[in-house]
């Protein structure tokens, strides 16, 4: 701020928008400086105090889960950057069906072989629709592919020991649910509702415009994971579990509370079925609300895709999934479990 | 944040996770052994992506598409492509963390506040014989499994298990041998929990060695996910926190 009013008053022509910029530029190294310093000397100062156990245990499981989404994001943040710098916007158009009503279940259905969590699918859709591929088809690979990979299938099927209708079920219903979502989203979303991140493509070598979209892109998306990280840590560590036990008989409720305990707690989609399978109190259907949910709304992903995609769209988007994601893994569970 | 201070985040973070991987085992505490290679992998692209800006600064080769004026407009919704919106700089959070925190392994203040016992991961259809003679070595979640699952295969077995202490939020005199297993990072874990009878409580959180024998409860069977089970101890051997400190 103080830099700003210096600035103010000491420029003599009025200044065009880049004059201004020239302070704040050379301002944030120093800023950089001044948090490695906090580091260092935190280090020594700090680090005796800060022990209390449920501080220590909110810090586990935040690095827990920024530590465990580095990997899946920087390959979804690779991935996205190749398909901008590499793939031309041709091969969209080709590889899609033209119509949009089909190319949404055939890009849904496409997820199934992106082998990655949530965290990877955000910056590889965004890099979708930059080049080109309708935003609901991108959509619905958003939704899809987290919940339907060969690598999420095998994991449930394994938490599920004799079990394996969950891992049918939890496929059908994610893919239904994001077919659906892509669907409403052609047909009533508008598209000032949705921020499509472009890219500048075209000038200079090919691996400048990789690296500068995989830079960016990392830095974007990494900040708003540590959002969603954080509130999950923080989620996790204060709402106690045994408040679950006592909803767990009751039809309804307990659906809705698994669904919601998905959205707060934002375990990664390649993990959440072994936790699913541990609360044992919880009837099948509600369990596979977890799983349906878990993969398309969590604190995470809201925090990503508001980031990315904006506001405007994530209060929209991110409602609609939910509601879906809730009523078809109700529908799914009375039929198929 | 303009370009330089966007590598120097990237090269600060990326270095973290290399620190956290190569040059000790912390990261047991945070994720699953498995994931080694590729956080070592993520940590080395992350810390390229931060080396080449610094290096283009340095040469002062920006491109002509060097967008820094345009580096204050992303406040709004109005989003800038080519840099980095302050959000970026919530990417050195887990980096105070890390170096300030220190986050240890989840131990007993997790454990404690799941008063309810959780059902072990992925219990095995079918467990080995224990042998009659000689003290068998289990994890806490096998010993769960088998005591609700395959009880009679623990009858008057001693076995020796791992796991740091936890009182019982409920009973006064009552104490756990408790461990937390993951299946993929911290976040997902659940507690364990064996009921140790006839010994005194180690102070809370200490990780113990602890040998004894099955007790049948008095109903018999227990049921999967109520009550944890019981086991009469022999000796308890205080230890230090395992490398791997989930199961």
């Amino acid at each position: 701020m103080s830099e700003r009013v210096e600035v103010g008053t000491s420029q003599e022509v009025p200044p065009s928008e880049w004059g201004r910029r020239q302070p704040l530029g050379s301002f944030s190294p120093w800023v950089f400086v001044l948090v490695l310093g906090l580091l260092l000397l935190g280090r020594l100062v700090f680090t005796p105090y800060l022990t209390a156990p449920a501080l220590q245990a909110w810090a586990t499981i935040f690095v827990a889960i920024c530590v465990q989404a580095l990997p899946f994001l920087a390959f979804g943040v690779l991935l996205s950057a190749a398909i901008t710098a590499f793939v031309p916007a041709s091969f969209w158009t080709r590889a899609l069906p033209r119509r949009p009503f089909l190319a949404v279940p055939v890009a849904g259905a496409a997820g199934a072989v992106l082998p990655g969590c949530e965290c990877a699918s955000v910056p590889v859709a965004s890099g979708l629709m930059s080049r080109g591929v309708t935003p609901a088809a991108a959509l619905a690979f958003l939704l899809a592919s987290p919940a339907i990979n060969p690598v999420v299938v095998v994991a449930t099927v394994v938490a599920f020991p004799g079990e394996p209708m969950m891992a049918v079920a939890r496929f059908g219903a994610s893919l239904a649910v994001a077919v659906v979502a892509g669907w409403v989203w052609l047909r009533f979303g508008r598209a000032d509702w949705l921020r499509i991140p472009s890219r500048p493509v075209g000038d200079g070598p090919r691996w400048r415009s990789f690296v500068e979209a995989m830079r960016h892109d990392f830095l974007h998306a990494g900040g708003f994971l540590v959002v969603g990280g954080a509130t999950a840590a923080t989620m996790n560590v204060v709402v106690p579990r045994s408040w679950l036990e006592s909803v767990a008989g009751i039809p309804v409720v307990s659906v809705l509370t698994l669904a919601l305990l998905a959205v707060i707690l934002s375990i990664c989609s390649e993990a959440d079925a072994f936790v699913a399978a541990s609360m044992t109190a919880f009837s099948p259907t509600a369990k596979l609300a977890f799983l349906v949910v878990g993969p398309m709304v969590d604190l995470k992903l809201i925090a990503l895709q508001t980031g990315t995609f904006g506001r405007r769209f994530a209060a929209r988007f991110i409602p609609l999934t939910f509601v879906l994601a809730v009523v078809v893994s109700m529908a799914a569970g009375e039929v198929l479990l | 944040m303009n370009r330089l201070t966007q590598s120097m985040v990237l090269v600060l973070l990326g270095g973290a996770v290399l620190r956290i991987t190569t040059v000790s085992t912390t990261y047991l505490n945070y994720v699953k052994p498995g994931f080694r290679p590729f956080l070592i992998a993520a940590g080395v692209v992350v810390v390229a992506l931060g080396v080449i800006g610094l290096v283009q600064e340095w040469r002062g080769s920006t491109e002509p598409g060097d967008h820094d004026d345009h580096d204050d407009h992303d406040d709004h919704d109005g989003h800038d492509h080519a840099h980095a919106p302050r959000v970026a700089w919530l990417l050195t959070l887990p980096v105070f963390a890390i170096f300030l925190v220190a986050p240890p392994a989840l131990g007993a203040f997790s454990a404690r506040s799941e008063e309810a016992p959780a059902r072990p991961v992925a219990a095995a259809e079918s467990y080995d014989t224990l042998s009659a003679g000689q003290v068998n070595e289990m994890t806490i979640g096998e010993f769960v499994g088998r005591a609700w699952g395959e009880a009679d295969s623990l009858a008057g077995r001693q076995v020796r298990l791992t796991g740091f202490s936890v009182p019982s939020a409920k009973k006064k005199d009552r104490w756990y041998l408790a461990r937390i297993q993951i299946a993929c990072c911290a976040a997902d874990g659940v507690a364990l929990k064996v009921a140790v009878l006839d010994a005194e409580m180690p102070p809370e959180n200490t990780w113990v060695e602890v040998v004894g024998t099955w007790k049948r409860p008095p109903s018999g069977e227990l049921e999967p996910g109520t009550v944890a089970p019981e086991l009469n101890v022999t000796s308890i051997t205080p230890i230090p926190q395992p490398v791997e400190p989930y199961e």
